[in-house]
């Protein structure tokens, strides 16, 4: 996954700069004089080869962004709506009467392989609608904010149960409020609404 | 008098007995607040454990709201403190707008404490819209009220603050001189050291970010009070964002600031304004600016345009700080005869912290990282560092450095090693806890975890016991640097 | 001839059924409602050319589809006059979509609506289709696109609502409900249609400030909001420049 994976290049890059710094800290023991012109000729170094990755990071991950592709149209819309302390999910725009609770809201069945568009505001606060597979790993996000609707588009390619959790702190049952997807192969559920 | 004559360092004018005492004030305040809010961070790690089963999600949400906002705001009074009392070596810092800041304080710390342990607001230390006016049966109304007071009280306190200090620095030196732009044109006079860089630097941010909270909260007030206002949860989202991230980063430069003018007498070397200094330190203060927008990455409704700078701008921010400061603190250091005390230690142990957290801040600052890591305890881990190992570090350090100066007493290797190792442990500990459960996806501001983030619950319990070890490396430096705040405290 | 007549009109009435009414009944619909519905491939019936499957329409590029009746003496004159005004204004007819414009009423045939399409001006309009449907047709489209036509007695005339249904490939896409397509909608459309991706997707409603907002030509207008994310720093610079301009002498 690729949090962990960041997670094991976090703790080597922290090791590195603990182990530089545990070095300049002994050295101490052993005074001498600083060139100061080899301080310079090490911080220009430093510079150039510094911001050198963080340019080429920056090319590689900036196209990775995970924000809606113009060129690509979803197969599917779902509709998102957020509120203390629930998630409305449907397959069609939710009416008020589903959002304050009088009509129950259909829940869509997904199919792995469908690009999926979902449509996520909120009812009240600032939300947050995170996908969780049924092994705890947080697979996307997006917010969910009130007057505005975040469009989050994601590719499901295991069938499953999927959890959704609020992402955004919402109040005092921020940490109950839960939501969930169904993911079926794609040939069981050939009927599009 | 040539700032930076090493012996002139030591043989600093005395302060007077009024800056002493207050400076002395603001460091009680600092020992009394600390602990205790390092109490209340136990007691919401506990809560987690699912040790504490009296702690209603409630107060758990209103423990974190004062602790969050507690820690901001008294490492900021902190940092402002101790600047203060550096820079009067350069210039002349009234006393009044302390005492007024002082008095504010405690005034908006008396409310936040109300508002949180009685009225049980709840909404977190950065409020974000509209979560306030929607306490889904929480919070009073009345608690709302004292909230909003509280941020008034503090904002006005502390701009009042920063604009004087600003006053004392350009009473000494003309703006471009205090910004170093002379130094970018390779000129060396007049001399400005780098504190003072360092400090217009930040204190010019800091009027933005306390003006952008003044803001947010007469949006507030508006919608609070005025029928049939609405705000835009976008925009709100973007001042609230802008004046946290702000604040909480400048309280780190003016840790860094602290640093520039303490570490070199323990090291023995000079740390004079270069160019590179001037040249980093002005380009810190348009990043900075700019970078606030990596908190909106997942409003995927934000302009593309606004994320992308979001992220090129965490990036580069990360450049000054490298190739200048810490370059910099490591050549100070490198093959010195360093005197070792528990301030330099804390010091330079402190920029450990700063690299750390800005390696974990980095990688989320990344757009297609932070899709997984957003709202994790991975956003926690990475600015617990940068204040707990960090800034809070750098800040004992100086606070220690302040008190032996006006009382000096010898020091205890051994107990200053083992306040060290508690400290660092302890530190380091819980803080591995927090990145790990968020690199487990394990979401943040969660009073209680479901079976499904069960990993969340064996790292809070074992981050208790690394907050225990913290502690007790906190009494040992609450003791030693108590003792010389006493005796400093009685000085004629 | 009376007879006649009387059989005319008797078979006019027979034949103009009441139409299966969408769940909103008698209500204009809800335009989030049948946002993304799949929409049956109806027969279009035209003057003076074969007719076509909407399909081969929708396929190439986008339609914009609306429900009119020629007979109708209410709001379909005005709805049509203004999505002519509105398509003008925009541009694109023809090239980047097409405008379907249906009879509903049995009563109507190609030839009628040739003589529609005549009286607005549009017969040879570039894009434009004017076309009748078979009722099985009218009955299965309808209510996809929550659509409905009722029989009023005393005005002889059919109730239903205005509106214009964008179409892209078999599925709905947008819905503009009202008697009056406005340019401004009429372009947010098309750039939807074109797979236009405008980050800022705020839902309607009445807000104190934002900082953008999304207008006709495409581009977004800055509002008041983007004043006040500029104004604590402009706030501090000026304040900086204040404070240091008031400073004595150098000591």
């Amino acid at each position: 996954m690729l949090q962990e994976n960041l997670f094991y290049l976090f703790l080597i890059l922290a090791g590195l700069a603990v182990a530089v710094f545990i070095y300049v800290g002994l050295s101490t023991r052993r005074p001498r004089t600083l060139e100061y012109a080899a301080v310079n000729h090490l911080r220009k170094r430093l510079f150039l080869w510094f911001t050198g990755i963080l340019v080429l990071f920056l090319a590689l991950t900036l196209p990775l962004m995970p924000y809606p592709n113009a060129e690509q149209r979803p197969d599917r819309v779902i509709h998102v709506d957020a509120k203390q302390f629930a998630f409305l999910i449907s397959a069609n725009p939710i009416t008020p009467d589903e959002a304050s609770g009088e009509e129950p809201v259909d829940q869509p069945t997904l199919n792995t392989g469908e690009l999926i568009e979902f449509r996520v505001t909120s009812l009240d606060v600032t939300h947050g609608f995170g996908i969780y597979d049924a092994d705890g790993n947080l697979l996307a996000q997006t917010q969910a904010m009130p007057g505005y609707v975040n469009r989050l588009r994601y590719r499901f390619t295991q069938p499953g149960t999927y959890s959704v959790l609020c992402m955004e702190f919402c109040g005092m049952a921020h940490q109950v409020m839960r939501g969930s997807l169904k993911v079926v192969a794609a040939d069981t559920n050939k009927a599009k609404p | 008098m040539n700032p930076t004559n090493l012996s002139a360092l030591t043989n600093a004018k005395p302060p007077s007995a009024a800056l002493r005492r207050l400076t002395l004030a603001w460091f009680a305040i600092m020992f009394l607040l600390f602990p205790i809010l390092v109490l209340l961070g136990l007691v919401m790690r506990a809560g987690q454990s699912n040790w504490l089963h009296k702690l209603s999600p409630e107060y758990f949400y209103a423990v974190m709201t004062l602790h969050g906002l507690g820690m901001v705001g008294l490492w900021f009074v902190a940092a402002m403190a101790v600047l203060s009392y550096v820079l009067k070596r350069y210039v002349s810092v009234s006393l009044w707008a302390s005492r007024l800041a002082m008095a504010l304080t405690v005034l908006g710390v008396g409310l936040l404490i109300a508002c949180t342990l009685v009225g049980k607001f709840g909404a977190g230390w950065y409020f974000l819209y509209p979560l306030p006016l929607h306490p889904g049966g929480a919070w009073p109304a009345w608690s709302i009220g004292a909230f909003f007071a509280a941020i008034g009280v503090l904002g006005v306190g502390w701009l009042v603050w920063v604009l004087d200090l600003m006053r004392a620095v350009s009473r000494r030196y003309s703006l471009t001189a205090s910004l170093g732009w002379h130094y970018l044109r390779g000129r060396t006079e007049p001399e400005v050291p780098p504190v003072v860089i360092i400090t217009t630097v930040t204190l010019i941010a800091m009027v933005a970010a306390l003006i952008s909270a003044v803001i947010v909260l007469v949006l507030f007030l508006m919608e609070w009070l005025k029928p049939g206002f609405t705000n835009d949860a976008l925009l709100m989202k973007n001042l609230t964002f802008f004046f946290g991230h702000l604040l909480v980063n400048l309280t780190l430069y003016l840790g860094v600031a602290v640093l520039y003018e303490l570490m070199p007498a323990y090291c023995g070397r000079p740390w004079k304004t270069t160019r590179y200094v001037a040249l980093a330190w002005n380009a810190v203060l348009l990043l900075v600016i700019l970078a606030f927008m990596h908190h909106l990455y997942m409003d995927f409704v934000q302009l593309h345009a606004f994320q992308v700078i979001g992220q090129i701008s965490s990036y580069l921010t990360s450049v000054p700080a490298a190739v200048v400061t810490i370059l910099g603190l490591l050549a100070l250091v490198y093959g010195a005869k360093v005197r070792w005390t528990l301030a330099s230690l804390l010091l330079f142990l402190g920029v450990v912290g700063w690299v750390i957290g800005g390696i974990g801040a980095v990688i989320d600052s990344t757009i297609v990282a932070n899709l997984r890591y957003h709202n994790t305890l991975w956003v926690p881990a990475h600015f617990h560092t940068y204040y707990l190992m960090g800034v809070v570090l750098m800040l004992m350090g100086a606070v220690f450095h302040v008190c032996q100066e006006l009382a000096p007493m010898p020091e205890n290797p051994g107990r200053t090693r083992l306040t060290i190792v508690l400290l660092c442990l302890g530190g380091y500990g819980f803080l591995m806890t927090f990145y790990y459960a968020g690199a487990h996806s394990v979401p943040r501001r969660y009073s209680s975890y479901p079976e499904l983030l069960s990993k969340g619950v064996t790292a809070a319990q074992v981050s208790t016991f690394f907050i225990v070890l913290f502690l007790a490396g906190l009494v040992l430096y609450l003791w030693e640097t108590g003792k010389r705040w006493r005796k400093a405290w009685l000085l004629p | 001839m009376a007879a006649a007549l009387w059989l005319v009109v008797a078979g006019g009435m027979v034949r103009a059924q009441p139409a299966p009414v969408a769940p909103d009944l008698l209500r204009p619909p809800d335009e989030n409602r049948y946002v993304d519905r799949a929409v049956p491939d109806v027969l279009l019936l035209r003057p003076a050319e074969p007719s076509v499957r909407l399909s081969n329409l929708w396929d190439q590029r986008p339609v914009l589809f609306t429900f009119v009746f020629t007979r109708c003496a209410g709001i379909c004159s005005p709805l049509l006059h203004s999505l002519k005004a509105a398509t003008a204004k925009v541009g694109g007819a023809g090239t980047d979509y097409q405008v379907v414009v249906a009879s509903f009423d049995a009563r109507d045939g190609p030839a009628t609506m040739a003589a529609m399409a005549h009286d607005l001006g549009l017969e040879k309009a570039p894009g434009w289709t004017f076309a009748a449907l078979s009722t099985e047709d009218v009955q299965r489209l309808a209510p996809t696109i929550g659509f409905w036509y009722r029989w009023d007695e005393t005005s002889q005339q059919f109730d239903h609502p205005a509106m214009v249904v964008a179409m892209d490939h078999g599925r709905t896409a947008r819905l503009l409900v009202g008697g009056e397509v406005s340019p401004v909608r009429l372009q947010e459309v098309m750039d939807q249609l074109h797979g236009k991706l405008v980050s800022i997707y705020p839902l309607p409603g009445k807000v104190a400030f934002r900082c953008f907002e999304y207008n006709a030509d495409g581009r977004l207008r800055l509002h008041w909001g983007i004043l006040l994310m500029l104004l604590p720093s402009l706030a501090a610079g000026a304040l900086t420049v204040l404070i240091f301009q008031r400073r004595g002498r150098r000591d």
